[in-house]
């Protein structure tokens, strides 16, 4: 199967001023986004991230490089066809309501006329809304602006959606609802690429990561990987006494295992700000979700190892 | 994935948010006020009893005031609709989708026009009502003899008159958005424009001057100027109009003609240089 995104040794110059002088925005990137995943594109503020999107999207020409989306170059207009973007710090038309926006942007992707109408209600009730459809686009909050603009990039039902910072200067409470919109996207089959610098958030959604510094790929793979101790296990007790400590230890050394901490384990202060801004439902999900993550990881890095064992 | 292919569908949804922006924002609403305030002014004058020549002082006034508010308009317009596109970052958005940059070019380009057509058509409405007020008014009054056969004003021409204008705007405007279209400010662009319609207007000048000149560059620099600036002098049919003259079809159709060819030119160049424009 062809990769969503696909991307070639791409460089991107922007010239700065007089002379030859050139900013490298992006150097030698190569990088293939396999199909259905939330794939995390992270990075300090200037490393390129909001660039590569662009030059992958047609709106900025590469300087050396080639890219294409699910299979067809990006400067052909029809590579754009099964994409939705939410571009950074999204601005629309001000003087349309939430409506007539989303409705414009499904005309210009040629949502079906007949079924337009009943396409723009569902995506907006679907970000959350339904009683601000009707209110002008210049009077939403940042928040607000956000599911906007994912309304506007999810009207004509794409198969990939690239979000740009979607939660740069959304409160907890909206940043954990984008969250849990941006997985369920990904149940529904489709392939999310999420820019994004707030570290704290993606680490939740992402399957698949790559870091970019300075315009240059410094890490790239799936999440779990990096991110978790693999020869390492934590248990949870309900009741523990400090006293058991010994026995533990002795018990496990018996099995060649060894003892190598015992924890307090603490809520994440999200949780904890979720819980107590009254939307408990949300904290329970996410932590329902991070347990799903930690199954996954379990089963998946028993898969890792057998592949691994296979290629040495 | 089937391919996507150019659509005037595209074209006529951008044309109409164009518009709808246009109409929207205080410059349209203000300088149709001002425009309307001194056609309405020229009655300022209306205790002169001129008699029959007051017409020709209105319709001269009111020619006047559209050809001067309608060129402002199509080069503020133009500029500030493609810029706020550009500065707001909406254009990011929009060009994100599958879309051609020719489509986003010829929405922008009709949105303005039609614009434009509604600015001509109302000051012309208002014009040939105040018109047909005071010619009944000094027919009925002052001066009865003058209109022995009939009335004098050709309220046709007048519209002629209009749609000539209305051709004329839409040139500027497609001029506007070919500079636009590479340069990096608003203010730049309409600066430049203003700059061009200078040319536009005043190229026959340097036309007539150098024309019995017989050294070629020279010859060859006029040929350039007269081919790459449209001769506005050209659309100057008012005085024409306000002698009581008519216009032949001929002419009309020529200066359609003449004026349809430069508004095709002007918005290629416009896409053929924001085809590769960086957003
Ligand atoms: N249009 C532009 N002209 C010049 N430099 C630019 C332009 N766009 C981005 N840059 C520069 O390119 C670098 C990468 O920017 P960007 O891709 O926006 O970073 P990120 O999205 O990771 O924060 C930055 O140093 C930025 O200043
Ligand atoms: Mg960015």
């Amino acid at each position: 199967m062809t990769s969503a995104i696909s991307i070639e040794d791409l460089t991107k110059d922007f010239p700065l001023g007089f002379g030859h002088l050139k900013l490298r925005a992006v150097e030698d990137l190569s990088l293939e986004i396999a199909d259905n995943q939330v794939f995390g594109l992270l990075g300090p503020n200037g490393s390129g991230k909001s660039t590569t999107i662009k030059v992958i999207l047609g709106l900025l020409a590469p300087t050396r490089g080639t890219c294409g989306i699910f299979g067809t170059p990006s400067a052909e207009v029809s590579s754009r066809r099964d994409v939705g973007f939410l571009p950074e710090a999204p601005y629309f038309y001000r003087y349309l309501t939430g409506f007539e926006l989303v409705r414009f942007f499904g005309r210009i992707c040629q949502v079906e006329k007949s079924k337009l109408n009943d396409r723009v209600h569902e995506v907006i009730e679907w970000v959350g809304l339904k009683e601000a459809a009707h209110r002008r686009v210049g009077t939403y909050s940042k928040g607000m602006l956000q599911r906007i603009g994912l309304a506007q990039a999810l009207v004509h039902d794409p198969r990939l959606v690239i979000l740009d910072e979607p939660t740069a200067g959304v409160d907890p409470v909206g940043s954990a609802e984008i969250s849990s919109l941006i997985l369920k996207l990904k149940e529904q089959g489709k392939t999310i690429i999420l820019c994004s610098h707030l570290l704290g958030q993606v680490e939740d959604i992402c399957d698949r990561i790559a870091i970019l510094n300075r315009g240059k790929l410094i890490l790239e793979g799936e999440l779990r990987d990096l991110v978790s101790k693999k020869d390492l296990r934590s248990v949870v007790v309900q009741d523990y006494r400090e006293e058991y400590n010994d026995e533990l230890a002795g018990w496990l050394q018996a099995r060649e295992s060894r003892l190598v901490s015992v924890e307090q384990p603490q809520y994440s202060l999200d949780r904890v700000f979720l819980e107590h801004v009254g939307r408990s439902e949300l904290a329970r999900e996410k932590l329902s979700e991070r347990a799903e993550v930690a199954k996954q990881q379990d089963t998946a890095s028993g898969k890792d190892n057998e592949e691994k064992k296979k290629s040495s | 994935m089937s391919k996507v292919v150019f659509s005037p569908a595209r074209i006529n949804i951008i044309a109409k948010n164009t518009f709808l922006e246009a109409v929207r924002q205080k410059f349209f609403g203000f300088l149709v006020i001002i425009a309307l305030g001194i056609i309405l002014s020229s009655q300022v004058f209306r205790d002169f009893n001129f008699g029959a020549p007051e017409l020709k002082f209105i319709a001269d006034f009111g020619f006047g005031a559209i050809v001067l508010f309608g060129s402002v308009l199509a080069i503020v317009a133009t500029a500030q609709l493609f810029f706020s596109e550009i500065e707001n970052k909406t254009a990011i958005t929009i060009l994100a989708k599958p879309i051609f940059r020719s489509e986003f070019i010829f929405g922008k380009f009709l949105g303005v026009s039609l614009l434009l057509l509604v600015f001509t058509g109302m000051m012309t409405v208002i014009l040939s009502v105040l018109l047909f007020w005071r010619e009944t008014a000094i027919m009925e009054g002052v001066d009865p003899e003058a209109f022995e056969a009939g009335r004098m004003v050709a309220y046709g021409d007048i519209f002629l008159y209009g749609i000539v204008q209305w051709l004329k705007f839409s040139i500027l405007c497609g001029i506007t958005m070919v500079v636009a279209s590479f340069s990096n400010t608003n203010l730049y662009s309409v600066i430049l424009s203003f700059v061009i319609l200078l040319i536009c207007h005043l190229q026959y000048l340097a036309r007539d001057a150098w024309a019995q000149m017989e050294f070629l560059p020279v010859q060859l620099a006029v040929f350039m100027l007269s081919a790459v600036f449209p001769n506005f002098q050209l659309f100057n049919i008012g005085d024409q109009i306000a002698l009581g003259e008519s216009i032949p079809f001929e002419l009309g159709a020529r200066i359609i003609g003449y004026a349809l060819i430069y508004i095709i030119v002007f918005n290629l160049l416009a896409v053929f240089s924001f085809r590769k424009r960086e957003i």
